[in-house]
């Protein structure tokens, strides 16, 4: 079987990137994307468009319905996934996306479009309670089950959800939806040592990081591994008016500024 | 016969049910769980929702027998079970009442709500103001359009309304933006639930709170007619109103249940709201139901003119007595409410809702001439005056003329 890329981030200072698949359009996408690969990101998240995404905040929102505008479907996003794969080299790829998008695709169909070529999943919706026959089809395709950790999951509680976690862990910075609320260094330093007592793979804070200064804080403030930067990056295509030139420009520059 | 009993300890009605939802509301809902358990249990709690109920509802609601319509159909005799007579004019307070009881013993301080129709808004503003806690209410703004009667009401009861803007801008995209308001704000913020949809415990809570519909039809039925209805029908939106009626009938073999769909403009159509009719298992608010999708899982926009029954999805209590064939449901297209809407008005007197107009179309239709000597038990789930805008446009009535 194929090494999973996760299995061998770096100990500190991880960068994730999270980005919509198919937005704004299909074609514009690949652009997208190939600009993020460029820069060699530890990992790259792929989101996969759903209609009602009700964790997500207004910007990701947006992305999705751009995507969906564009009649991409979720066979789209998988193609553009594998294509991308070519240049994957130690970049670790990982889905994010809505248990009803796999569902309806059908999980082992699902599991056969991407196995060899994305390391680790994140379900949203997906709890630990319904979580089993998903995460054992895929533990047995070498793909990681990615588990998030939010301010309201008490001790007890991680404890259960963190025993045999692989890849990493998403800690959910605010109790907000992405892209909002502000950082509350004190309480992501209290939570992600306590996660860091109970598992040893590396914690990533996502959720709300906007800015170079937000992740150089991150990362001095607290005792985290990494960071999970999603709505920002998307949040640029709108502030440049949608103009798709400019915007990979503007890309371009923001993800050199955070890989710190 | 077995008993019924759903669902089970972790929200499955059959395979249907369960909690979707993101890790930042999963330790919030199970400790609603527990906290709803603990209260069905508390003496205290269940004399202070009674006396609401009498005192504050207006509980019980009367079983009308509705002699003009039943000798228009000229079928089976006809009772409504008139919840449209509650306060706040729908069978809505109902659940606000226990939910807010719920909220004020969790230590909860901000109240939140979707609504479509604007008669969950009502209730769960009512209950605010009652109860004195800050209530915001999500409403799509299609909705707040075509519901404008509710939005004054509302603000008057000094609820804040928040417009939705997204998707459909109608009672979807409301519980998606309330979803949200939750997860910013899980600490203080209690999520009233207007239907019998959403992740467990909401679906068998709301249902719980509810089922005083049927507990007070069964037992006024019993007094009137010495025995069990042959029928009861219901609309199906989301489905409390319905499961309100049905879940105390649900052990007695010899009811037939059914509930009614609004198929908009036709249960063929893309411009439909018949969830069971039209479509397929899928996740949607955090559970497992019947949901309109493509085949990309994406959740279709629902089409109604009722603002109560215009939602893509059903509570999954609904799905699995589909399934189980306990239940039969049956779409009512728009034109078909609207008829309905107007004979109701004319032979008894009293303007229903557009939401159970929907049971009432399907009664006038299926029953018309058959069933002679059976008894029928319609809820009569909402009262019509929110809705006289809506219908008077749609039956090309000019108020100035």
């Amino acid at each position: 079987m194929q090494m999973n890329n996760l299995d061998s981030l770096p100990k500190k200072k991880i960068l994730s990137l999270f980005m919509t698949c198919g937005f704004p359009t299909l074609n514009y996408s690949k652009k997208i994307f190939n600009e993020m690969l460029s820069h060699q990101p530890d990992i790259i998240e792929f989101g996969l468009p759903f209609s009602d995404p009700m964790a997500d905040g207004p910007i990701i929102q947006e992305a999705n319905k751009l995507a969906l505008r564009s009649k991409l479907s979720t066979q789209h996003s998988l193609n553009l996934i594998k294509y991308l794969s070519k240049s994957k080299n130690n970049t670790s790829f990982v889905i994010m996306c809505y248990l009803n998008t796999i569902r309806k695709f059908g999980l082992n169909k699902f599991i056969k479009n991407i196995k060899n070529i994305v390391d680790g999943i994140i379900i949203v919706d997906l709890p630990f309670e319904e979580e089993s026959a998903i995460k054992n089809s895929l533990s047995k395709n070498n793909i990681h089950l990615i588990k998030l950790i939010s301010p309201m999951t008490d001790k007890k509680r991680s404890q259960k959800l963190l025993k045999n976690s692989k890849g990493f862990i998403y800690y959910i910075s605010a109790t907000g939806i992405t892209g909002s609320n502000k950082l509350d260094y004190k309480e992501i330093n209290k939570n992600v040592k306590s996660i860091k007592k109970m598992s040893s793979v590396p914690v990533l804070v996502g959720f709300g990081i906007k800015s170079k200064k937000d992740v150089i804080d991150i990362f001095k403030k607290t005792n985290a591994d990494g960071v999970i930067i999603g709505s920002a990056l998307i949040q640029k295509y709108f502030d440049l008016k949608m103009d798709f030139n400019k915007y990979l420009k503007g890309l371009k520059k923001f993800i050199k500024e955070v890989k710190v | 016969m077995k008993t019924y009993k759903q669902p089970s300890s972790v929200g499955r009605f059959g395979e249907f049910g369960g909690m979707y939802v993101s890790e930042t509301l999963m330790p919030l809902l199970l400790n609603l769980d527990k906290s709803y358990k603990k209260i069905q249990k508390d003496k205290k709690f269940k004399k202070e929702l009674n006396d609401l109920f009498k005192n504050y509802v207006g509980r019980p609601s009367s079983l009308h027998y509705a002699k003009n319509l039943s000798k228009y159909i000229n079928g089976p005799k006809v009772y409504f079970k008139r919840d449209e007579l509650n306060h706040t004019g729908a069978h809505k307070i109902n659940n606000c009442l226990g939910q807010i009881l719920l909220a004020k013993k969790m230590g909860k301080t901000r109240i939140i709500a979707e609504t479509g129709a604007g008669q969950h808004g009502v209730a769960t503003a009512t209950v605010c103001a009652l109860f004195g806690l800050p209530c915001y209410i999500y409403m799509g703004s299609k909705d707040i359009e075509r519901q404008k009667p509710n939005v004054f009401r509302m603000k008057l009861l000094g609820a804040t309304i928040i417009p939705v803007e997204s998707g459909s801008k109608s009672l979807k995209d409301a519980m998606n933006e309330a979803l949200r308001d939750w997860i910013k704000n899980v600490r203080d913020t209690f999520y009233i639930i207007g239907s019998t949809a959403g992740p467990h415990p909401y679906p068998k809570m709301v249902r719980d709170f509810q089922s005083v519909i049927g507990k007070e039809a069964r037992e006024q039925i019993l007094k009137v007619e010495k025995k069990l209805p042959d029928f009861l029908i219901a609309c199906v939106g989301g489905g409390s109103n319905a499961m309100g009626l049905f879940y105390p009938f649900l052990n007695d073999k010899k009811v037939k249940i059914i509930g009614v769909e609004a198929a908009g403009r036709g249960a063929k159509t893309e411009e439909t709201a018949a969830t069971m009719t039209s479509g397929t298992p899928g996740i949607l608010h955090g559970s497992y139901s019947y949901v309109l999708q493509d085949n990309d899982g994406q959740i279709k926009e629902a089409h109604s003119i009722s603002a109560g029954l215009d939602y893509p999805g059903v509570g999954p209590e609904h799905s699995y007595l589909k399934d189980i064939k306990r239940v039969k449901y049956y779409g009512i297209t728009d034109k078909e409410a609207l008829e309905a809407f107007q004979t109701c008005s004319k032979l008894e007197g009293i303007i229903p809702a557009l939401e159970p107009s929907h049971a009432l179309a399907y009664l006038i239709k299926a029953f018309k001439n058959k069933h002679k000597n059976k008894v029928v038990i319609l809820n009569l789930c909402g009262r019509g005056d929110k809705d006289l805008f809506t219908a008077a446009k749609a039956i090309g009535f000019d108020a100035d003329e």
